[in-house]
């Protein structure tokens, strides 16, 4: 090579774009995090004042439950789902490749799409859900306008999503595990169930956390789909922290505060990247 | 037949999986094709008198005709910046060894740019882009989803790159070729089917985005076709006709790319680390 420069010349003008959109926000966020904003107006360094504001926000302490709970109840299902899925396809079925096109659709749409698909199901007015148990003769649950069937119904919707990314994750990772020492073991005497635990899940359990730790990565910062379903109602039954941050920021125009919340948030989801990165390059070699 | 019996309800179990995965998708569509009336007049699952009234008053009054040239220009212009400005750096990556581990850690930072939750972007690019005037353009976001989808070429075309052998590079470089007109008549051809699946990721992945348009566009003049969907919801009434066609116009794009790249799709959704 007669110019030792050029390799990294042809790196620039990608190093440029991601910090434009990593390192200078992230400057960016944390000065308006020591910002005091009134009306979205600038008025100067204020120290650790929206820290502490948020941290006592009952709102905010609220919505950071209601992220734990939401991220703790579709990670699990998703993963329970998934993998029983995986599991029943992988032994070669016919009219198996039809499921696999059938469930990426779920994931491939706008997750507003998502959200206006399950507000015309979930719906009092124009709704499935409703005359389905008044047909069965149960009171209609008006899902969307309770608490407790809110949050379930948002909780089902992400489930509808993304259970079927963590089906086909595992099922890749199903496809490609050695098949000799299964057979051995089949041979040896032991059962499917045992065959299973002993050395199906220990072999997958690689890809099985690489598809969880993700998940839970997407979602933590859910917010289209409930943008969509709820707004985050009925009450704050389903207001969780993306919700609670994009309303402090752009409803009540309390920038510093809600890149505050945020930034306690990134320090958390941080940990989990590195986690992530960490498996996903151990997968992949 | 001990065999037999539990094959049937396996089957079943599938076909129930499949319709609930399709319904949503088609209740939708019956919904767009509906009457007001017929929308609140109780369930029946195909229109008994379709119209095509909501998909009309979508663009006749609701703007989605603008919706929908804002969402092709910024899609466009950021997905064919981001493939060129990407594969370049990608193949820098793949090609050379580099000085202070580059080769490993451009790789992971490309990585942590794509996972981070957008909520965590929006509010200090908000401040930003209203810092340069340009909230609410096209130019702001196409920058922005430019910079976003670089890390996601730099990191699938990294490893599409890395499978195509030297040797015939070199071929070309001994027959006179640069450095860059190698790039662009040997490797590039070699990676294409990569490249095209890089690229309709990269569509499908801004086409959808609804958060970052949403915070950062106000009017018609910039909005998105997600953006556009949303709007729809009113605070006292829900325009259901047209926001189901609005929903089925939005989809249907990006199912049809979709079955195009199914085959790349793991790769894609995982990141690459599971092929």
């Amino acid at each position: 090579m007669r110019l030792p420069a050029g390799p990294y010349l042809l790196l620039l003008p990608a190093a440029v774009a991601l910090a434009g959109v990593s390192i200078y926000p992230l400057f960016y966020g944390v000065r308006a995090s020591l910002t005091r904003y009134l009306y979205g107006r600038d008025y100067g360094y204020t120290g650790l004042t929206n820290y502490k504001n948020a941290i006592h926000d009952t709102f905010f302490q609220d919505a950071m439950v209601t992220t734990a709970k939401f991220v703790i109840c579709t990670v699990t299902i998703e993963t329970l789902l998934g993998l029983g899925l995986a599991v029943l396809v992988s032994r070669e079925l016919r009219g198996s490749g039809l499921i696999r096109v059938g469930l990426i659709l779920p994931m491939t749409i706008a997750p507003v799409v998502v959200g206006v698909m399950w507000r015309l199901i979930l719906d009092s007015g124009v709704g499935v859900t409703d005359p389905l148990f008044q047909l069965l003769g149960l009171p209609a649950p008006e899902m969307l306008a309770h608490n407790g069937t809110a949050f379930i119904a948002v909780v089902m919707v992400d489930v509808w999503e993304w259970t079927p990314l963590i089906f086909l994750i595992l099922l890749a990772g199903l496809q490609s595990l050695p098949q000799e020492p299964l057979e051995a073991a089949l041979v040896d005497g032991a059962g499917r169930v045992r065959l299973f635990f002993d050395h199906t899940l220990p072999l997958l359990t690689p890809v099985l956390l690489v598809a969880i730790v993700l998940r839970t990565i997407d979602a933590i910062g859910t917010f289209d789909q409930i943008y969509v379903l709820t707004k985050g109602g009925p009450g704050t039954a389903t207001r969780l922290i993306s919700l609670h941050a994009y309303n402090t920021a752009f409803l009540f125009t309390q920038y510093g505060q809600a890149a505050a919340m945020l930034i306690m948030l990134l320090a958390a989801v941080t940990i989990l990247m590195v986690v992530a990165v960490r498996m996903m390059r151990r997968v992949a070699r | 037949m001990r065999a037999r019996l539990p094959r049937i309800g396996l089957y079943a179990a599938l076909m129930a999986i499949l319709v609930i995965v399709i319904f949503p998708f088609w209740w939708m569509v019956d919904t767009s094709l509906k009457h007001p009336v017929d929308i609140f007049g109780g369930v029946t699952l195909y229109p008994h008198s379709p119209t095509g009234d909501n998909y009309r008053r979508l663009f006749d009054t609701y703007h989605f005709g603008s919706y929908l040239v804002n969402s092709v220009v910024v899609v466009t212009v950021s997905v064919v910046v981001s493939l060129t400005i990407g594969t370049i750096a990608a193949y820098s990556l793949a090609r050379f060894q580099l000085r202070w581990g580059l080769n490993q850690s451009a790789l992971v930072v490309a990585l942590l740019v794509r996972m981070i939750p957008g909520i965590l972007l929006v509010i200090p690019l908000y401040i930003t882009l209203a810092h340069w005037s340009l909230l609410n353009t096209r130019l702001g976001l196409i920058l922005i989803y430019t910079g976003l989808n670089t890390s996601f070429v730099i990191w699938m075309m990294q490893s599409f790159i890395a499978e195509i052998p030297r040797d015939i590079e070199e071929a070309a470089m001994v027959d006179g070729d640069s450095r860059l007109t190698a790039l662009w008549r040997v490797v590039v051809p070699l990676a294409a089917p990569g490249l095209a699946a890089t690229a309709i990721f990269s569509v499908i992945v801004t086409y959808n985005d609804f958060l970052i348009a949403l915070s950062l566009t106000s009017t018609p003049k910039a909005q998105t076709v997600p953006v556009g969907v949303s709007t729809l919801i009113g605070k006292i009434q829900i325009e259901f006709g047209p926001m189901a066609a609005a929903g089925v116009i939005g989809a249907l794009p990006i199912i049809i790319f979709a079955l195009i790249v199914q085959r790349h799709f793991v790769r894609g959704l995982t990141l690459g680390a599971v092929k």
